[in-house]
């Protein structure tokens, strides 16, 4: 990725909240705390286990851009699974589609998706540091990349348990209900490539935690 | 139904009756392809000649097909196939609906969802992939379908693809649609779920598409199409404005995406901008189609456009208009083209300005959108603003409705060209209030009803197309004969885009004949916009082939708004498109080698067979003067110009006669009625529905 690109994520003028939803969903108003950084998946540096080489970039989603087609999730599962399988998908829209990640309420009006504020929820993998999936593996199945650092899972390990997908803050390592298997985002950037509106991008990875701090979001 | 991809190969049949839930071979009905061909199969096999739409006995198949989910883009549509109550002989139809309902009804493993019988109480139909069950839907029956749907989304799941209807199919109201996804409804079958007490059908599906060949093909594919092939919505392949990659560009294009044109209610406002064929990432800002649905006025308010699963085309406008809620409305608000204009065709006095210089196309149409979507009203194609101006501008309302009704309704609004008039006008539609609300009967039955005179029907101010009471549909103003043949041949407004698609795309007519003379065979099968040409045979090939494309795009399911692929943006492919691409998908997805031959036989045999239950269920094989029949302005507009003259898109009566004959020829029917034949019925495979017209001697 190009330095621009990733001057574009980490330097660009942005709101609080724009930022949080590029680091996942919109959470606007939430308190910015470490706490909530590590409900997100990010620990304190202090914590950090160097058993994982950092990922070398990350897939990161601007909704604003997502208009809800679903071809990120086609195309990966097309590329990794050969058929095409939305429920797997590394990358996840559909499932947000039509109340976003928290479902519907009864102010639904006025809530993530597209019975809302027409805002989809895409949902990345944010590659991190001290991934929860890998560490939540009894299998030890999830494994970093050896050429691009990318958290994935060793289908030969895997005994489709399900813990990665619990374990994940933001669930995303799914189990595969034909081949009971999970699979994860392995940063093959094809459903970036492909996406029409161009909301899906790999940028270096960095931890949130790091750029908000360098964004003076919160206090190191 | 042997492994093989595309097709999940089962078939899930729902028995309102006695809630006997079964599953079938998709096999029975693979000479169909899916989708609509496998809905007239089931419609001419098990649904009695004579059974009207709101019987227990009709029947109402959602089918899918197997292209459909398969990433293949605009591949998420679901036809449904029941008798339609507002046509008068209650013909058979088809409504179509977008969104992601089809694809997510394929991953949980069903091709096609058959429901008949009726229920003696409420129910929604729950299907997590292979559990499926009626649940009690007492406690969403009498809601509109955004309220409908979020509560079933709360049992089910957010993740759920739901389809409902609202109010007015619950009323069984002739107009009403089924929809999912706020703004992708299927219009005129409401009524049917609602005479079954089927409120919606909620699915969650976890389930693959299989495909056959290696995936480094269908990606290849897949990657051809979106830099080669693929241009806006409807397939329009030139920019609506002069950019300087473009050596074309048209103003009728939908193309709309340039520098200085934004999304412009996104958070952080996003452009359009220019956007080259061959750049995979930028497909989906080509049709900005908010300012040309709405309006410029539209631009500031949208926060991105929209549309279906798989689709790269976005042409669905995705709004936040805060105004809306001072009619009590979500203010955000979605829909695309007559989903918006069709609603606001009832204000026949036009609406005013409400609330800033230039907003009153749009708020017009995005009340209109935004009640008719929630009650679940169907606009008959937009005729039913047309019905209603008939109405009331020749005093008929005032002589029909009773005096206290005719008080209670709010016509200073509408003659102040105030759109609050649809909130009163849409709840008497979708409640059946009172005499007004007839009008959702549908312009046949209102006709019959209220006793419309000949100038409505013959008339150039309303557009009926047919005495069966639609509306023309891309007819004789979209390709002389060619569209006027298209739009007699249905039993509702033609849903045709093949012909359209390709008249539309922006090319200069110099060009378009040439790809005309190589796909049809000669530069004649079209003609220069309003300056028309006599009936010839080429154009009866450009007409059957645009049907039955048609037939073929609802039964893979393809989106018939985008293909077929007759042209291209692409000025190194001398904007030749690639009329074989239905086919190359499907055989990589499938396995199978099928030809574009093969699968142009197909659409000729789902065709026939819409034919055929046309024939059935009228009880008649004299098409020509039975059916494929128009209403006299086609022939009589612009009285001081001849037919085949420049400046008049006139038809000529014994010019259209030839045209019927040489399009019956075209596809093997007879010559004299219009009905199909046994030998082409057999040619067909379809000996059992020969069998089955003799014995009820309906054949020619």
């Amino acid at each position: 990725m190009s330095q621009d690109e990733r001057k574009g994520f980490l330097e660009r003028e942005t709101t609080r909240r724009e930022f949080l939803k590029l680091a996942g969903k919109g959470m606007a108003g939430a308190a910015v705390s470490v706490s909530f950084l590590s409900m997100l998946g990010f620990t304190h540096e202090s914590e950090a286990v160097a058993a994982f080489a950092l990922s070398q970039g990350v897939l990161i989603a601007d909704r604003n851009r997502c208009t809800g087609c679903q071809r990120c999730e086609l195309n990966c599962t097309s590329l990794n699974d050969g058929k095409v399988q939305p429920f797997i998908s590394r990358v996840k829209v559909s499932r947000n589609y039509n109340y976003g990640v928290d479902g519907p309420k009864l102010s639904y009006w006025k809530e993530d998706g597209q019975y809302g504020n027409l805002l989809m929820t895409p949902e990345t993998c944010k590659q991190c540091k001290d991934p929860a999936c890998a560490n939540a593996c009894p299998m030890g199945a999830i494994i970093a990349d050896p050429k691009t650092g990318a958290r994935i899972v060793v289908k030969e390990d895997c005994v489709g348990c399900g813990s990665c997908t619990k374990a994940c803050p933001w669930h995303l390592p799914t189990v595969d209900p034909e081949t009971k298997k999970s699979s994860k985002c392995v940063l093959c950037g094809m459903c970036a490539s492909n996406c029409p509106t161009s909301a899906l991008n790999i940028i270096p990875w960095e931890d949130v935690k790091v750029a908000m701090i360098r964004r003076g979001y919160m206090l190191g | 139904m042997t492994k093989v991809g595309g097709w999940t190969g089962k078939i899930l049949r729902v028995n309102l009756t006695n809630g006997k839930i079964s599953t079938e071979d998709t096999i029975k009905y693979k000479d169909f392809i899916g989708g609509m061909g496998i809905g007239y199969k089931v419609m001419f096999d098990e649904v009695p000649a004579g059974t009207k739409a709101f019987d227990e006995n009709n029947k109402i198949i959602f089918g899918a097909g197997p292209l459909t989910g398969s990433g293949a883009p605009c591949s998420s549509r679901t036809n449904i196939t029941s008798l339609l109550p507002s046509n008068p002989y209650n013909a058979v139809s088809d409504s179509h609906m977008g969104g992601n309902f089809a694809a997510m009804m394929k991953y949980a493993g069903w091709d096609a969802i058959i429901v008949e019988g009726a229920s003696s109480k409420p129910v929604w139909l729950r299907i997590e992939d292979d559990q499926v069950s009626l649940e009690d839907a007492s406690a969403v029956w009498g809601q509109g379908i955004f309220k409908s749907t979020a509560e079933i989304a709360s049992i089910i799941g957010n993740e759920a693809s739901i389809a409902a209807i609202g109010q007015a199919g619950e009323n069984m109201v002739n107009l009403s649609v089924i929809m999912n996804g706020t703004s992708h409804s299927a219009g005129g079958h409401g009524g049917v779920l609602g005479s079954k007490k089927l409120k919606a059908i909620a699915i969650k599906g976890t389930g693959a598409v299989h495909i056959a060949a290696h995936k480094y093909e269908l990606l290849k594919l897949n990657e051809y199409m979106m830099k080669e092939i693929i241009g806006a919505n409807n397939q329009h392949v030139v920019p609506r404005t002069p950019q300087p990659w473009a050596e074309y560009h048209n103003s009728g294009s939908r193309w709309l995406s340039r520098k200085g044109l934004y999304w412009g209610g996104a958070e952080t406002p996003i452009e359009t901008g220019e956007n080259p064929p061959g750049d995979m990432k930028k497909v989906g800002f080509r049709t900005m189609k908010a300012v040309m649905d709405l309006g410029p006025v539209a631009e500031k308010y949208t926060i991105r456009m929209g549309g279906c699963q798989s689709c790269p085309i976005r042409c669905h406008s995705q709004l936040k208009v805060p105004h809306l809620e001072k009619y009590g409305l979500s203010p955000y608000v979605s829909n695309t083209c007559v989903g918006f204009s069709g609603p606001n065709g009832v204000m026949i006095k036009g609406v005013t300005d409400q609330f800033e210089e230039g907003d009153k196309s749009m708020m017009g149409k995005i009340v209109g959108a935004q009640l008719t979507d929630d009650y679940g009203v169907w606009c008959n194609y937009g005729l039913i603003g047309k019905d209603f101006k008939y109405a009331y501008n020749t005093g008929i309302l005032k002589k029909v409705l009773p005096k206290e009704e005719y008080e209670s309704i709010p016509w200073d609004k509408l003659e102040a060209g105030d759109p609050a008039f649809l909130l009163d006008f849409y709840r008497r539609i979708a409640f059946k209030e009172g005499e007004l609300s007839h009008l959702g009967d549908g312009t046949y039955w209102i006709a019959q009803r209220w006793n419309y005179g000949d100038d409505f029907w013959h008339g150039n101010d309303y557009g009926v197309w047919s005495p069966l009471g639609f509306p023309k549909h891309h007819a004789n103003e979209s390709g002389s004969q060619v569209g006027a043949l298209i739009s007699c041949m249905f039993n509702r407004d033609a849903q045709c885009h093949s012909h359209m698609n390709f008249i539309g795309s922006g090319l200069p007519i110099a060009i378009q004949k040439e790809i005309a003379a190589e796909v049809w065979g000669s530069p004649d099968a079209i003609d220069e916009p309003a300056n028309y040409t006599p009936m010839n045979e080429y154009k009866a090939k450009f007409a059957k082939w645009s049907i039955i494309r048609n037939c073929l795009h609802d039964s893979l399911t393809l989106c018939n708004w985008m293909w077929p692929m007759t042209v291209s943006p692409v000025m190194a492919r001398n904007y030749r498109g690639d009329t074989a691409l239905e086919a190359k998908f499907l055989s990589l997805i499938t396995g199978e080698q099928i030809s574009e031959e093969d699968l142009d036989l197909a659409g000729e045999r789902i065709f026939t067979l819409h034919r055929a239950l046309t024939v059935k269920q009228m009880g008649t094989i004299d098409m020509r003067t039975k059916h494929d029949v128009m209403n006299d302005w086609v022939y009589d507009v612009d009285p001081d110009k001849k037919a085949f003259t420049p400046g008049t898109i006139k038809m000529d009566r014994n010019d259209m006669q030839i045209a019927l004959t040489m399009f019956y020829k075209e596809m093997g029917w007879d010559e004299k009625t219009g009905a199909p034949t046994k030998e082409t019925l057999i040619r067909l495979g379809l000996q059992d529905v020969a069998n089955e017209l003799e014995s009820l001697k309906l054949l020619p």
